[in-house]
């Protein structure tokens, strides 16, 4: 499914910002290519700059320096062929599920036929038939993030960015919002950048993990997570990966505490 | 089904829900006329020289009965012609408040220059009471539009900071959403920030209600022409003694704040039920 194309070319971003007196480098020297049609999961101890990494992407915050294309033309804001997936939803509550989803193709100023088309075919894709006209405040977590990804999708974006979309939701819920994640994709085909605190979620989903340092947030390792899917949790493959992936993370995970230990 | 038991259905699934609510804002009713009661006796069978300004619960009731049809004191008006009047200027003044109030609040939460350039006047004119305007209000717009002027001053600060507070709380991440699906400047104006602040504008519209019932009281203590309102009545009967009809109007005044506050009320109840917010 992964094609020969670049989708994102991310070259020796950084970005730092001022908090209080002192000035925050969040991100360093980031580097990666993310392939066209990939799931690229980002893993790192908190504070890493994961979330900052999609946030640049997104255009909702502009890198201090380096280069970021997107099928290599630059990226200078947010934009419809980027769509974004948060933690917390970010569903609109005045707005119906339908609503929600057609805000993109309204604030486009596609017609209503246009839209409804539009939001009957998303709907359909995540499972939502029947509560098109519920409110948010109606659903439950996973059936909120249902939302969310139809309501990204609505744009055709060709990059789903997704911050920590499941990180919410309890276990069961999890793990079949993963299968229902991979069932997406494969029926839309996008490139996926998904920003994970879990690892077990990182190799059940993705082509290719970026683990990252602790701050300023640098690629430490780019582990390729070759197992065909639908991945089986309880494979040797799998949990050989995952300790890969595990003793990576602990390394960092232990420089982040010393350094939040020690005084600077 | 029939239009009258659609009706009494309707008030079912009102009343019913809120019967605690309503039982026990009844009693604290009961409670507070028994004690006033109590005082006034009291007053009376000591002979004290404060038994004429503790007029007994019964005689209130007598005179705002009456009232509907004679005040003492001023002849040609009833207690109607009172209410109308004063009930008109509270509307005006807090409808010409809301209509200004509401987009400059959205204007000072949104912009930076338009918040610094505001605040100074705010913050120097919001400390003054309404009620010192009054003079020269009366003077500049007359008697019936001196008081409308008042009531606007009271009820237009509570509304625009309401309304600016809003704005300024508006849910960040609904913003950042907004902007990857592609939105620009006014869509996210008109789509996310104005549904996000009118429940901060409902506080600020009830917090206005109240303050422009406060304010018609004193802005009519000195207007007869072009109608007196209630507030000139309280004033009149409470200096010529009859203090019956001025407890009798203070309580229409109440009884009038009430059912503004409650048609409020039911607006953002509306407002909430067809947004699906709560």
């Amino acid at each position: 499914m992964v094609g020969d194309e670049v989708s994102i070319q991310m070259r020796n971003l950084s970005k730092s910002f001022v908090k209080g007196k002192r000035s925050v480098i969040a991100l360093q020297g980031f580097d990666i290519d993310i392939m066209d049609g990939e799931i690229m999961c980002l893993l790192g101890p908190s504070g890493c700059g994961k979330t900052t990494v999609l946030r640049i992407v997104a255009g909702l915050e502009t890198p201090t320096d380096g280069k970021l294309l997107l099928r290599g033309k630059p990226i200078t804001g947010p934009g419809p062929d980027r769509g974004m997936v948060f933690q917390e939803f970010a569903l609109f509550p005045w707005r119906t599920v339908r609503r929600n989803i057609e805000f993109g193709p309204e604030v486009k100023g596609d017609s209503s036929e246009q839209r409804e088309q539009i939001s009957s075919r998303y709907v359909e894709l995540v499972g939502l038939k029947g509560f098109e006209d519920a409110h948010p405040k109606e659903l439950s977590g996973g059936m909120k993030q249902r939302v969310g990804i139809a309501r990204a999708l609505a744009n055709d974006p060709s990059v789903l960015l997704m911050d920590e979309p499941f990180g919410s939701l309890d276990a069961q819920t999890r793990n079949l919002m993963q299968k229902e994640l991979l069932r997406i994709w494969a029926a839309t085909k996008k490139t996926v950048l998904f920003v994970t605190h879990s690892v077990d979620e990182a190799v059940f989903l993705a082509d290719r993990i970026v683990v990252m340092t602790a701050r300023p947030g640098k690629v430490r390792e780019m582990i390729e997570v070759d197992l065909p899917r639908p991945r089986d949790r309880t494979s040797k493959e799998f949990i050989s990966v995952r300790g890969r992936v595990l003793t990576e993370l602990d390394e960092e995970f232990e420089k982040a505490r010393a350094k939040e230990l020690s005084p600077d | 089904m029939s239009r009258s038991t659609n009706m009494s259905a309707m008030l079912k699934k009102i009343l019913v829900p809120r019967w605690r609510e309503l039982t026990l804002g009844v009693l604290s009713l009961v409670l507070f006329v028994l004690v006033w009661h109590g005082v006034s006796w009291y007053l009376h069978e000591t002979s004290s020289d404060l038994t004429p300004f503790v007029p007994s619960p019964r005689s209130v009731g007598e005179a705002l009965w009456k009232s509907a049809s004679y005040l003492p004191g001023l002849d040609r008006y009833t207690m109607w012609d009172l209410t109308e009047s004063s009930l008109s200027r509270v509307i005006l003044g807090f409808f010409v408040a809301l209509l200004l109030a509401f987009p400059l609040g959205l204007l000072m939460g949104g912009s930076r220059i338009a918040e610094y350039m505001g605040k100074p006047l705010v913050e120097m004119f919001r400390p003054i009471p309404p009620l010192a305007w009054v003079p020269v209000f009366l003077l500049a717009f007359h008697a019936f539009w001196g008081p409308v002027a008042i009531v606007f001053l009271g009820a237009f600060f509570p509304i625009l900071l309401n309304v600016m507070f809003g704005v300024k709380n508006v849910d960040q991440t609904l913003v950042d959403a907004a902007r990857t699906l592609g939105a620009k400047k006014l869509d996210i104006f008109v789509k996310v920030v104005v549904p996000s602040v009118v429940p901060y504008l409902m506080t600020g519209v009830k917090i206005g209600l109240g303050v422009a019932w406060m304010c018609i009281v004193a802005a009519e203590y000195t207007g007869l022409s072009g109608g007196a309102g209630l507030g000139y009545y309280v004033m009149l009967s409470g200096t010529g003694g009859q203090y019956s009809y001025m407890y009798a109007t203070m309580i229409m005044i109440g009884i009038l704040s009430i059912l503004t506050a409650g048609v409020a009320g039911l607006l953002e109840q509306r407002f909430y039920k067809w947004s699906g917010m709560k």
